[in-house]
């Protein structure tokens, strides 16, 4: 059902936690299912120097965030606006039609993040 | 099953020697699944399964009964194949009372009783919960239902959904006074696909499955022969090792539910701890959502099953779980566990360590516990 990147992510997820010294956050939460992904960045220099992320919900919310903070982590402020959730679901190796909200609550949660330093 | 996937592979309908052979096999595994719940052979109906059998007693027997009412009595935890058939029914003009649960998980006999109306047609009342185990008054409700009968109410009937309960505990038709029963075979180790209806004597349904004479009229259609036949074995064994299987099964299921509470925090086991069937446990754990720790533990080799599932970013928790009372949180954290008669007490040991590392995990990774 799900990809090997899937897999990896899921049993060991990627920079997990709260970040000291974070001065971009953003929580945001699907209103219908309940899901929630909390990032939070360092950004200095227009560039993401560092991101952790925490969230609860169905398998693809975890994975989701884990391979965003790897994806956008040394991407500028202008590369990381102009990710996808297309480019976030191709990174995880796919995801089945019903479960593409996980990705988009992720890209929403970036945008958020985003929004706070701009 | 082997013999009939080859050498009795005759068609029980036909007049020749390999039919006959056959017939005389479905003859015996019906005796054998009559046994298990204290029917009579001509009272079992084979189906394709549990839902099947429910679908054939619910809107068969509302279908016969339209003009005695309109009124179906069931409960909010029924399994979806009840459910799904109480929906369509309302749909079509059937009115459905619904009946509550409270904490312990299990329906109130007086609610039973307050819901009953001159035009009440069936009730329809599960043996036993198929996710967290409990057992409901179905004694009590039969108890009701001829009550009501001996008082005029000619057309009532109770039905109740065994599937879970059947080859668990021990199952009479007589001693709960139902009129139709459904049970599944691969709950008692048999394969997929398979499952009865026990029909009372007397209990005339609407047939949904029409074109032949198969099952005494009642469902249409070649046997499944050789799922019939395991399904026959399985309910002997079942009926003779019940006692031994349940012993097992709860002495497993008690020492996992005693380890998980020594081992990880913040648990609500789900449902009455006596009234139950021995080989079920339902827990939810908090912080974390139901789907995230069955696929963590599902990739450590242990199955399990969740209530709550979500698509499409729809999330329904369980129906089962939030009739509890309990939050939409810990009805999304619930885990069914299951116990068979081929677990062991390492596999126990197994789980715990697997459940609580995962869930240790998935903790560390929650945004829920940030608040605590």
């Amino acid at each position: 059902m799900y990809s090997t990147q899937f897999t990896d992510h899921l049993a060991n997820p990627r920079n997990t936690g709260e970040l000291p010294g974070a001065n971009a956050v953003a929580d945001e939460k699907n209103p219908v299912c309940g899901d929630r992904i909390r990032l939070s960045l360092i950004v200095s220099d227009d560039t993401i120097q560092s991101a952790r992320y925490l969230a609860y919900g169905c398998p693809p919310t975890l994975v989701c965030g884990s391979v965003l903070t790897e994806l956008i982590t040394g991407k500028s402020i202008d590369e990381a606006r102009k990710l996808t959730r297309a480019d976030l679901v191709n990174a995880i190796g796919g995801l089945p039609t019903r479960k593409q909200h996980a990705a988009a609550l992720a890209i929403e949660t970036l945008n958020a993040a985003l929004r706070v330093v701009s | 099953m082997g013999r009939a996937l080859t050498e009795t592979y005759g068609n029980p309908s036909s007049v020749h020697g390999f039919g006959q052979q056959a017939r005389a096999a479905v003859d015996r595994a019906r005796r054998e699944v009559a046994a298990l719940v204290g029917a009579k052979q001509n009272e079992i109906v084979f189906t394709s399964g549990g839902t099947e059998a429910n679908n054939l007693a619910i809107r068969g027997i509302c279908e016969a009964s339209t003009a005695h009412g309109r009124h179906i009595v069931t409960s909010k935890i029924e399994h979806p194949s009840v459910r799904g058939v109480c929906d369509v029914l309302e749909k079509r003009g059937w009115e459905v009372t619904r009946l509550p649960v409270y904490e312990n998980g299990i329906v109130r006999v007086d609610d039973l009783r307050a819901a009953l109306r001159d035009d009440t047609v069936l009730v329809t009342l599960m043996w036993a919960n198929n996710e967290i185990g409990t057992i409901q008054p179905v004694r009590e409700a039969g108890e009701l239902v001829r009550e009501r009968r001996s008082a005029g109410r000619r057309h009532l009937w109770f039905h109740t959904d065994a599937v879970q309960a059947a080859g668990r505990v021990a199952v009479n038709v007589d001693e709960v006074g139902c009129d139709l029963l459904s049970m599944s075979a691969h709950k008692m180790y048999a394969p997929k696909g398979i499952g009865a209806l026990y029909v009372r004597r007397g209990v005339r349904l609407s047939v949904q499955n029409v074109g032949g004479h198969q099952e005494r009229e009642r469902r249409a259609g070649t046997e499944n022969v050789p799922a019939i036949v395991a399904f026959g074995e399985a309910a002997r064994l079942a009926r003779e090792e019940m006692n031994q299987r349940v012993a097992h099964d709860s002495a497993l299921r008690d020492l996992f539910e005693r380890r998980v509470r020594e081992t990880i925090g913040d648990v609500v086991m789900n449902g009455d701890r006596e009234r139950r069937l021995s080989h079920l446990s339902n827990i939810s754990f908090r912080f974390i959502e139901g789907e995230g720790l069955l696929i963590n533990l599902d990739l450590e080799g242990v199955a399990v099953s969740t209530g709550s599932a979500c698509s499409s970013g729809t999330l329904e928790p369980s129906p089962v779980i939030r009739a509890l009372g309990v939050s939409d949180e810990v009805a999304r954290g619930s885990i069914r566990f299951s116990f068979g008669k081929d677990n062991t007490e390492a596999d126990v040991d197994y789980v715990v360590e697997v459940l609580s590392r995962a869930v240790e995990r998935l903790r560390a990774l929650s945004p829920l516990t940030l608040a605590t």
